[in-house]
């Protein structure tokens, strides 16, 4: 205390000149119409920086907001592409009435991975999402680059479902280009390639084909986009090709997905 | 002691009224020098004030006398702020100007006291100081820097002119 009223007697005479431009630099500013202009622009320059750069870091720290709502607006913008896709299919032949069940056949849940697995000769993954968001056994996993899985079993909140990468997995797949269908399945190579069987052998084949689901099986939409053609041949004898089908998802970095809710699928007959 | 506080408010006023009343009309103009030219006298109001006087009161008068003349100038705060920072430095100048032996008592900063030398530079040194720090707080901004120096140097140059003028016409004792 006594060094601090030390220090004050000793500078007074400056810290006086100080008070004194302060305040004459403030009655600059609060009267004068060009220098108020200049000190708004400058400080406004200067808050304006601060500014953003507190927005970004805020902004950084909501990010998984972000990231969940595009994620639910995903799942409603597939959901409408899919029922978009299957209408028309069903309107084309003119005939058919426009009805709501036919417009609104599938929904979709985004949900999210939570434990999964692919160096095992089964695997399975567990999604966060249940009974009580509408997952069911049964239901068709897709990603956002391809197919992931099945619903096996549905707890209450959170779902099993069996992955790609499984040995009962067996997917109704297609050629993109000429349509010819197989079923897709896994043969324990490498989580990253999928064997498509028996597709005819009038069917041309080229290395790079795109396939997709057939949509002939109720679980998954028509046209999900899986992966492309490896490479393919004749297993001897046989009429059919095998073709080896590079996975577009990297089923081992599964994060984000959809559950496929096919509503048709229940008015079947079984 | 009263006689010279007398003097001194009276010189003061005198010399804000030259300022505000006559030099302040001589800076209007649209010739080049009337456009980048203040004659300022005001300051040596500061400059006057004898040695022994007290820093903080010349501080404040500093702040007084500029707030005065903003009054008349319509540019409140600018002419405060540069005699304000003057006065403040007027002290240190004259610690630096001391002449061999300190300041006596008798002693003014006059040329009939210390001669014209040390008036001289101690009223260009203020002068400089005083016109770039006006004109920094009326054009507010370093990115018209060679504006600012140039009106200083031709501010600094009259207005030295106009005060040695004064020093010689009246030839004060204090």
């Amino acid at each position: 205390m006594n060094n601090l009223l030390q220090f004050v007697i000793r500078y007074s005479a400056f810290l006086l000149f100080l008070l004194l431009e302060m305040a004459a630099l403030v009655l600059v500013i609060r009267y004068n119409e060009n220098q108020k202009s200049i000190f708004l622009n400058s400080t406004s320059i200067l808050s304006g920086k601060l500014y953003e750069m507190t927005e970004d870091a805020i902004h950084y720290n909501r990010l998984q907001v972000t990231v969940d709502s595009f994620a639910s607006e995903t799942a409603l913008l597939k959901e409408k592409i899919f029922n978009l896709e299957r209408s028309l299919q069903k309107v084309s032949p003119a005939e058919k009435p426009l009805d709501s069940c036919i417009l609104e056949s599938f929904k979709v849940i985004e949900a999210r991975v939570i434990s999964n697995t692919v160096n095992q000769r089964n695997n399975h993954f567990t999604i966060d999402r249940g009974k009580a968001d509408g997952v069911r056994k049964g239901m068709g996993v897709i990603s956002p680059h391809g197919v992931a899985g099945i619903i096996d079993q549905s707890g209450e909140k959170y779902a099993r479902a069996i992955s790609v990468l499984h040995s009962a997995a067996r997917i109704s797949a297609s050629i993109k280009r000429n349509e010819y269908f197989g079923s897709l399945l896994w043969k324990e190579i490498n989580p990253g390639y999928m064997i498509l069987e028996d597709i005819p052998k009038q069917a041309d084949i080229f290395e790079g084909d795109s396939i997709v689901t057939s949509g002939y099986s109720f679980i998954f939409p028509k046209g999900i986009f899986i992966g492309t053609v490896e490479r393919f041949w004749t297993e001897g004898g046989s009429n059919y090709y095998t073709v080896e089908v590079k996975l577009h998802e990297d089923i081992a970095r599964l994060d984000q997905v959809y559950v496929i809710d096919s509503i048709e699928k229940d008015s079947l007959p079984q | 002691m009263s006689s010279v506080i007398l003097r001194h408010t009276i010189r003061a006023i005198i010399l804000i009224l030259i300022q505000v009343l006559i030099l302040k009309r001589i800076g209007l103009g649209t010739s080049w020098i009337a456009l980048n030219t203040d004659i300022f006298i005001y300051p040596l109001i500061i400059f006057m004030l004898p040695f022994r006087a007290f820093r903080h009161y010349v501080i404040l008068i500093g702040f007084c006398v500029g707030l005065m003349i903003d009054m008349f100038y319509d540019t409140i705060g600018v002419h405060a702020f540069a005699l304000t920072a003057t006065a403040y430095a007027r002290g240190i100048m004259l610690s630096y100007l001391e002449p061999r032996g300190g300041y006596q008592l008798s002693m003014n900063p006059t040329i009939r006291s210390l001669g014209l030398n040390w008036v001289l530079t101690f009223t260009a040194l203020s002068m400089v100081i005083h016109s770039f720090l006006y004109y920094t707080a009326e054009i507010f901004t370093f990115v018209y820097i060679g504006k600012i120096l140039i009106k200083t140097v031709m501010t600094t140059t009259l207005s030295l002119a106009v005060i040695m003028g004064y020093h010689y016409l009246f030839n004060p004792r204090s």
